[in-house]
């Protein structure tokens, strides 16, 4: 009977530390702003057709307090952990907003994926993975060790996305590209741009999308290596430059030695009318350039 | 010669025409040249000189500039230090200011480091060093190649990847804590 009592008692003591659900909804403008901040787990934010922010998941035993909170057009999702941290402050989230919201999410240990949002997005996190798709409005991503992927819808949007050692991608993009990593691969498909600035220190960049009429591309890296194919025609004064890499261009022109005591190569040449500008460099990588 | 003589020269003299008509009327030139503002004699002459002091005075200064330029010995670029303008020179160097805000980078990344987990923490150092390869592997090249430029440039993009690091780092971990007040 004692060992029962204490079995009981052990458990409603324990019950405060178990995993709490949540399920709350608040009522929101229909393209206002929602900021969402979770330290540790996943948060997974989805656009629905309702004017109301809805929160489901699971909160770690060691969380505070979840925020939820309106102010005007603003909605506020906040995971409070305590301030040692420590175990237990895992939070999974899943967040459904209206679709025309912007969002800025923020994580630390925490995946960051969204759907269907079509506002704004501004998405960070430090050891997460980030995930989501773009609809016509800016959207800014980036992580320091995780991937970063955004999938475009071909609707011209300025994108920044960015890793530190993760790889990052987009595909379908249209418009502004900024893209950058330091051991991580970049990899542009399936878009065109009328901007795209790409650089690693040891990543590999590979871009095959179209460059528009005017347009401006710059691809640079340290130790990685650029494999760019152009899709469709290509009007652009074009440099590349490489101190100890090769050059292999498919649009004609053969590189020539920099100098002739070291193995530095560059290649200067206009494809079509060359009104836009195409510049490539690498320290120790090799150079592809090709068109589709 | 007797006097007869004489007097036969001057009655031919005196037969001669003793006023020539010039062959166009010379007075209005002369008029308007009398007229017209005297030009000084000397001005051609300082223009020459001037001429002569500019030419003489370019050339030794140019000469000068030629044969001082050399003396300056080509700067052997130190790992640490580098560029930082994109363009030309051997003579650039990471300014007091520079070296200062990256130093107070990396002491706050120190401190926003100590915050994260064993895994994203080691995984940012690895990267950080990473970079720092770089810019030796780059400034090495430079020490052979102090002018070439794409070298130069690459190195101040790995300076700015770094700077970029040090701050998105700092930033993240920074604005998402105090954000949860932690």
């Amino acid at each position: 009977m004692k060992k029962l009592t204490v079995i009981i008692l052990g458990l409603l003591l324990g019950m405060p530390l178990l995993a709490e659900e949540v399920d709350k909804t608040l009522d929101a403008a229909p393209d206002g702003q929602v900021d969402i901040s979770n330290i540790s787990g996943s948060i997974t934010v989805t656009g629905w057709n309702r004017d109301a922010v809805e929160v489901t998941g699971t909160l770690g035993r060691n969380v505070e307090e979840l925020v939820f909170e309106r102010d005007g057009d603003r909605v506020t999702i906040q995971v409070k952990v305590p301030r040692k941290g420590g175990r237990g402050i895992d939070a999974d989230l899943d967040i459904r907003v209206p679709e025309k919201s912007s969002i800025d999410v923020s994580g630390v240990s925490a995946d960051i994926k969204v759907k269907n949002v079509r506002g704004v997005q501004r998405l960070q996190t430090v050891s997460g993975e980030v995930e989501t798709e773009s609809f016509g409005n800016d959207v800014s991503a980036e992580s320091v060790s995780g991937d970063v992927e955004i999938a475009g819808d071909a609707s011209d949007t300025e994108t920044n996305i960015s890793s530190v050692s993760g790889d990052v991608a987009l595909a379908r993009g249209s418009g502004i590209v900024r893209a950058s990593s330091v051991s991580g691969d970049v990899v542009i498909d399936e878009g065109t741009f009328t901007r795209a600035e790409l650089d690693t220190v040891n990543g590999d960049v590979v871009f095959r999308s179209g460059l528009r009429k005017g347009g401006r591309f710059a691809a640079e890296t340290v130790n990685g290596e650029l494999d760019i194919e152009f899709v469709g025609d290509v009007s652009a004064k074009i440099d590349i430059e490489t101190f100890n890499g090769s050059i292999r261009n498919c649009f004609g022109p053969d590189p020539e030695r920099t100098s002739k005591y070291t193995p530095g190569l560059e290649l200067s040449f206009t494809e079509g009318a060359g009104d836009g500008r195409v510049e490539m460099s690498t320290m120790n990588g090799d150079i592809s350039l090709c068109k589709k | 010669m007797t006097d007869s003589d004489d007097d036969k020269l001057l009655q031919a003299a005196r037969r001669l025409n003793t006023g020539i008509a010039p062959q166009r009327d010379l007075w209005p030139d002369i008029a308007r040249a009398m007229q017209a503002p005297q030009r000084s004699w000397w001005t051609p002459l300082l223009a020459q000189a001037a001429a002569v002091v500019l030419l003489v005075g370019g050339s030794s200064a140019i000469t000068y500039i030629a044969v001082k330029q050399p003396q300056v010995p080509d700067r052997q670029v130190a790992p640490a230090l580098v560029f930082e303008q994109v363009s030309f020179g051997t003579g650039y160097e990471l300014g007091d200011e520079f070296v200062a805000a990256r130093n107070a980078l990396i002491k706050e990344l120190d401190v926003e480091l100590e915050r994260l987990a064993p895994t994203p923490r080691a995984e940012i150092q690895a990267n950080i060093a990473m970079i720092q390869e770089a810019i030796y592997e780059i400034n090495a090249a430079l020490e052979q190649e102090p002018n070439n430029t794409l070298l130069q440039q690459q190195l101040l993009s790995a300076y700015r990847e770094e700077l970029t690091l040090l701050r998105r780092v700092g930033g993240l971990t920074r604005d998402i804590m105090m954000r949860n007040d932690i």
